[in-house]
């Protein structure tokens, strides 16, 4: 299988002593990859990193081969995503916030617009202004906007923040449809263990900014009852060793 | 490639810090138009107020309506510094073409002036020391720095329009032109309006200008020798606008400052012999105090007048009598005194004595009196030593009597 | 290139929707009204002529270069960065395969493009308005001399503009900056005043330099000298202001 995600020996540490420690990942094609760890375990920062949001202080990702810090256009060129909260610019609608990013793309025109708002459901709003939107609602328009260039991997962080139960299982599906249709790999973090064991069927798990192990879903539920007995399992395992980070 | 963006980064923004630092070096280290022609009228206050022995000024201004001149005047001053003596030749032909010569000459010991219409020569000899060729640098002045920064605040960035030309001699020709466009509109407008002031066509031969006026061209020329001496200056400034029958009129003014001699200059005292001359001998000038002050001492008065039938009446007399007066005080009665006919007036009055300090210039004293009706006035008290007079003015509404308060010595 | 390009459509798209453009226009044909009815009054009031119509619009221009076009300059420039820092609505744009040099580059030229439509906008109502109150001395060569002026001024209002661009990537909120590049401008313009014999540095003297271009005796050392230094200031403004927006983190 292709390797299309590459983290190497990643590190940044923030002046308060929090961040992420070495971390190393490969993702491959097709993978629906859970980022697992409680709040503040560094999945926002490693994900910020791949995203060329903030500079590592050591390490790299590579996309495709391509360095994120140097070669930034062709590492992003298939990828699409969500950091923390999905923005839009509350003073365009949704459609010219989608056409924004649709400029980057050379394949993607006004047909393919339409599409991915009828994928989210958002086509009734196509001309109302995020504005007056829900948290649910941008976060649909967010996933729109990370899926409108077909793109091979999505890093979606939190996706599921501010969704309703509906809309919960409407992302989940999805996900499921993408995946398995277009072959898109997927990057997912989450809080939420029960929605990861659903979704994802490989899981790293994430702690103080350390990974502690990554394994396939099938292959850890067959060792626990759920991801939940393995998760706290992991944590426990990890927590005697003093993590660096802590010191 | 991470370092190679950071090494780009550093060699641009070095290059933009190099461009502007050697650019700005060698702005400070040159010098503008402006600050040369700053330090040309800076040298040459100096020099002549302090270096030169002799030098010749010829300061010429022209006047013209549509290239037609209205006025004119050219005054040549010779300066001999080291014999301390200077003479002045001047004409001027006004506006209704009337021509005036005058000359002047004086030295350490006498002062010379030419009346044209007597042809005469009034010789004043002096008494006091006297050095007319000693001129303050006015850039040596108090203040002078602060005026200096103002005006370059005014000139702002009309000074990069100075231009210098350096000739191969060492000598410098500085110019500047502005035209319309370049002078500030708010400029443009005050000085328009100054100028209408002028042209309003209360002086019958000068153009009435009412609509369309704006200043059209400010230029100047400068020469600097080789020594830092501005030897000439020519400034011009052309008004344009149109007066009511809607033609346009060009006034131009410029002035011309022109040096010349240097360290070459005599100065010749005229000859008198065969000439009309008046004698004179200096009078002791206006000093900042009263040397004598007693000399004030006595009775001083001026008239009372009503209007009536068509004439003036004098109906009586105000006195000041000065009993008493030195360096800080003065002494004395005021009374009034009426005719019989007009013993009526002698209701209203006044008569009160007084004895007041003097002001730090000792000219002046100011006092208060009361009335019996006990209202309180001001009176002021101020010896002109120039007119021999007193003025000695009460606060008060004169009503329909008629009086000044300048008081003449009364005279046995 | 492409994606240069699209940056800078998405940037012009994002602006014009904002309104920034209509309250730019507004405002500066508020000035031009103002101006005439000034010029207007002045002249049946005093009989000045105040301006021919070749001389309006370099009369607004001394105006505005001083005066509003800092200010739209400075608001946009603002706005194009610090709005978008504050809402955190950089990652939106960031985390699209385009370069954050294009991006810088493509906000900075919008900006540019801001100026450059401002100064038409004030040009053209100008004229219009020269034309139609003052018509009575319009010459070709006093035509050329107003598109050249108002031509030169873009550049020492890029300057600024660079300027005020590295100020909003030092400072996170708009308003600060807003402030700080106003007191900026205002301490600029009043030392150039104290020591007037530098002046020729600060970049606050040189937004009126398009005099400099109308002199009757074209006075090319000057005018060299200043562009080096506007071209000077440019280049650090632009390179630390990237240096910065590079650098920060989302």
């Amino acid at each position: 299988m292709n390797k299309v995600i590459e983290i190497k020996d990643l590190t940044k540490v923030y002046p308060n002593g929090r961040g992420i420690l070495d971390i190393n990942l490969d993702i491959y094609e097709g993978d629906i990859f859970g980022f697992l760890g409680p709040n503040g375990a560094g999945k926002t920062t490693a994900m910020k990193i791949m995203t060329g949001l903030i500079s590592a202080d050591s390490g790299d990702v590579r996309i495709f081969g391509h360095s994120i810090t140097e070669e930034y256009e062709k590492a992003m060129a298939e990828v699409g995503c969500i950091i923390e909260v999905a923005d839009s610019f509350p003073f365009l609608s949704a459609y010219e916030n989608l056409k924004q990013f649709s400029r980057y793309y050379p394949g993607v025109d006004d047909q393919r617009i339409d599409e991915v708002l009828e994928i989210t459901g958002m086509i009734k709003f196509k001309h109302e202004k995020p504005r007056k939107f829900s948290l649910g609602m941008k976060q649909r328009l967010g996933l729109a906007a990370a899926i409108i260039s077909r793109p091979k991997i999505l890093i979606l962080d939190e996706p599921l923040n501010g969704l309703d139960v509906e809309g919960m299982i409407d992302i989940r599906k999805l996900i499921m449809l993408l995946a398995e249709k277009e072959k898109t790999t997927f990057f997912i973090s989450s809080h939420l263990i029960h929605d990861v064991e659903l979704t994802c069927d490989r899981i790293g798990v994430i702690y103080n900014g350390k990974m502690l192990n990554v394994d396939r879903t099938d292959n850890i539920l067959q060792n626990y009852a759920t991801l939940e007995n393995y998760f706290v399992s992991e944590v426990e395992r990890n927590g005697r060793v003093p993590s660096s980070t802590n010191q | 490639m991470k370092l190679k963006k950071k090494t780009v980064m550093l060699i641009s923004f070095s290059i933009g810090a190099l461009l502007f630092a050697s650019t700005a070096l060698a702005d400070i280290v040159s010098k503008s138009g402006y600050e040369q022609l700053k330090d040309g009228l800076k040298t040459t206050a100096e020099k002549c107020s302090e270096e030169l022995d002799s030098f010749t000024i010829d300061i010429s201004m022209e006047v013209k309506n549509n290239g037609e001149t209205l006025m004119s005047s050219n005054d040549v001053s010779k300066i001999d510094r080291d014999n301390n003596t200077q003479e002045s030749l001047s004409n001027q032909k006004s506006i209704n073409g009337d021509n005036y010569n005058s000359y002047n000459y004086s030295d350490d010991k006498v002062r010379i002036r030419w009346n044209e219409d007597q042809d005469t020569y009034y010789v004043t000899e002096l008494i006091s020391e006297s050095s007319p060729t000693n001129f303050v640098n006015p850039f040596d002045e108090q203040g002078a720095e602060d005026v200096e920064r103002i005006m370059d605040a005014v000139v702002g960035s009309l000074k990069d329009h100075v231009m210098v030309k350096e000739n191969p001699d060492g000598s410098k020709e500085i110019s500047g032109s502005l035209s319309e466009m370049q002078i500030p509109a708010l400029i443009n407008a005050v000085s328009s309006f100054q100028l209408k002031q002028e042209f309003n066509g209360r002086q019958s031969a000068l153009p009435h200008l009412t609509q369309d006026i704006f200043v059209k061209e400010v230029s100047g020329k400068s020469l600097i020798n080789s020594d830092g001496l501005m030897e000439s200056m020519l400034g011009t400034a052309i008004l344009s606008g149109k007066d009511k029958q809607g033609q346009t009129h060009e006034l131009s003014f410029e002035v011309l400052m022109k040096m010349s001699d240097i360290n070459n200059t005599e100065v010749m005292k005229p000859d008198l012999t065969g000439k009309k001359v008046v004698n004179d001998v200096e009078r002791p000038g206006y000093g900042p105090e009263i040397n004598n002050p007693e000399k004030f001492q006595g009775l001083f008065k001026n008239d009372i007048l009503i209007e009536k039938d068509g004439k003036y009446v004098k109906i009586g007399e105000r006195f000041v009598e000065i009993t008493n007066i030195d360096d800080s005080s003065i002494v004395g009665r005021y009374y009034e005194e009426y005719r019989t006919d007009y013993e009526q007036y002698a209701a209203i009055s006044q008569e009160f004595k007084f004895d007041a300090n003097f002001e730090n210039d000792k000219r002046q004293a100011n006092f208060e009196y009361s009335t019996e009706a006990g209202n309180t006035t001001n009176v002021n008290i101020y010896l002109d030593e120039y007119l021999g007079k007193v003025n000695f003015h009460i606060n008060q509404d004169s009503g329909n009597v008629l009086y000044d308060s300048m008081f003449s010595r009364v005279f046995d | 290139m492409a994606v240069f390009q699209a940056a800078l459509i998405n940037e012009i798209e994002k602006l014009y929707k904002k309104k920034k453009v209509m309250v730019a226009i507004f405002i500066s044909l508020a000035v031009i009204v103002v101006g005439q009815l000034i010029i207007v009054g002045m002249r049946t009031g005093f009989g000045l002529r105040g301006v021919g119509s070749v001389e309006f619009p370099i009369l607004v221009l001394s105006v505005v270069v001083n005066t509003i076009l800092p200010l739209l300059t400075a608001l946009v420039a603002i706005d194009c960065f610090s709005s978008e820092f504050s809402n955190n609505m950089m990652r939106v744009t960031l985390t699209r395969p385009v370069s954050r040099f294009k991006i810088f580059t493509a906000k900075v030229t919008t900006i540019v493009i801001f100026i450059l439509f401002n100064l038409f906008v004030l040009f053209a109502f100008s004229l219009l308005a020269g034309f139609l109150f003052n018509a009575n001395s319009a010459t070709v060569a006093g035509f050329f001399k107003i598109v050249l002026s108002y031509s030169v001024s873009l550049i020492p209002m890029i300057v600024l503009a660079l300027g005020i661009v590295f100020l909003a990537n030092i400072f996170k909120n708009g308003t600060s900056v807003f402030f700080v590049s106003i007191l900026g401008f205002l301490i600029l313009k009043a030392g150039a005043v104290l020591f007037s014999q530098y002046s020729s540095l600060f970049i606050t003297s040189q937004l009126d330099w398009y005099n400099l271009w109308l002199a009757s005796s074209f006075p090319f050392s000057r005018i060299g000298h200043q562009l080096l230094i506007m071209l000077g200031y440019g280049i650090m403004f632009f390179t630390a202001g990237y240096y910065l927006f590079d650098k920060k983190e989302y």
